[in-house]
């Protein structure tokens, strides 16, 4: 289950990117908060304190505002270039007792038994589309490949899933499987091989040029 | 084998600016570890065959390697001792444009610390400075 973190705030009466980079400048990440049919509003969170949360991978947040105390969802996340720092965050009003859907991450347990005969394992959906309550969010989906033979795979039909959480993606869709491991030298597919001097130009149709020439 | 594309619309293209950070291709999307720039410029068709080869060296077959990158960029030179005019030199050489803050090469199936070896060891070859990085939090 996901913890609750409890998130101080203050208000951030100027919108706008100076403003929020100013907000920025004293260690703040500005933020917005909104849902529920009350209006949105501006707010300003620490910096530190939000990154630890969300590393730690809480998703409900207790922000308090103005000595008030609100329930929200972290629902985007807004990253600088490099992926270091988050830049913008936005707040979902939640009830604990409301059904949501949001993306949980899929956790592999075990060693699959399909790696040391040769296999790879291979992982399309690191995380998964799920509808449950704001107080019963799984931190992780865990799937045990510890039996999973070469050539096997888990389905979404397939995972078991904690009480009262429903997934929303493809039931046929693979999550993990133990594929035949490539040839060691296998060149990437795509493209052109360097035998080939020159790449195909493709050219103009005949009609085209004579459009073209007409409109000179 | 180094790549180019398939099919072009044009054979040679103007050099153009590398401006700004990127705003794609900047997360780790389908591994579990990735390479990232922190420089642009370009990065020529031999040097993404070389960091490859690196890789797939490096890793014996195990896991996976995904390349994010492509050479879709001609890089056109005219021979040495030329005289002044006669128009644009030959296409030379193919390169993918690289803005800070891209993600090269991405690997999945292996445990952090061996991707940790084998990127380091592809980092090497790349002519930018490059970092490890994970998956971002999910949301």
């Amino acid at each position: 289950m996901a913890q609750t973190f409890i998130l101080p705030s203050e208000d951030r009466p100027k919108v706008g990117t100076n403003a929020s980079k100013q907000v920025r400048k004293k260690g703040l990440t500005p933020a917005v908060m909104y849902g529920h049919g009350e209006g949105s509003s501006s707010i300003a969170v620490n910096l530190l304190d939000l990154t630890k949360a969300v590393r730690q991978g809480v998703r409900v947040f207790d922000i308090t505002l103005n000595g008030a105390t609100q329930k929200t969802l972290l629902r985007a996340l807004q990253w600088d270039a490099f992926g270091a720092e988050i830049v913008h965050a936005d707040f979902y009003r939640v009830r604990a007792d409301e059904k949501i859907t949001l993306e949980v991450r899929v956790e592999l347990r075990g060693v699959a038994p399909g790696i040391a005969a040769g296999g790879t394992l291979v992982q399309p959906i690191h995380s998964l589309s799920v509808e449950c309550l704001v107080v019963a969010i799984p931190e992780s989906i865990r799937v045990s490949v510890a039996e999973l033979q070469l050539n096997q795979a888990i389905h979404v039909k397939d995972l078991q899933l904690p009480e009262g959480v429903k997934v929303k993606n493809d039931p046929d869709a693979i999550v993990v499987q133990i594929s035949q491991k490539a040839s060691e030298e296998e060149a990437p597919t795509g493209g052109l091989a360097a035998e080939q001097a020159e790449p195909e130009v493709i050219a103009r149709a005949k009609g085209d040029e004579e459009e073209e020439a007409e409109k000179k | 084998m180094p790549q180019m594309p398939k099919r072009v619309k044009f054979r040679k293209s103007q050099r153009g600016k590398v401006r700004g950070k990127a705003s794609r291709g900047n997360f780790v999307a389908f591994g579990e570890y990735g390479l990232q720039t922190l420089d642009g410029g370009w990065l020529t068709a031999e040097a993404i065959e070389a960091g490859r080869v690196t890789a797939s060296h490096s890793m014996r077959g195990e896991g996976r390697l995904y390349i994010r990158v492509f050479p879709h960029k001609s890089v056109t030179s005219i021979p040495l001792e030329t005289r002044m005019g006669k128009g644009k030199g030959e296409p030379e050489f193919w390169a993918a444009v690289l803005r800070p803050g891209m993600i090269l090469f991405e690997i999945a199936g292996i445990p952090e610390g061996a991707a940790r070896d084998v990127l380091a060891r592809v980092a090497y070859k790349m002519p930018f400075k490059c970092r490890f990085v994970g998956r971002r939090p999910n949301v």
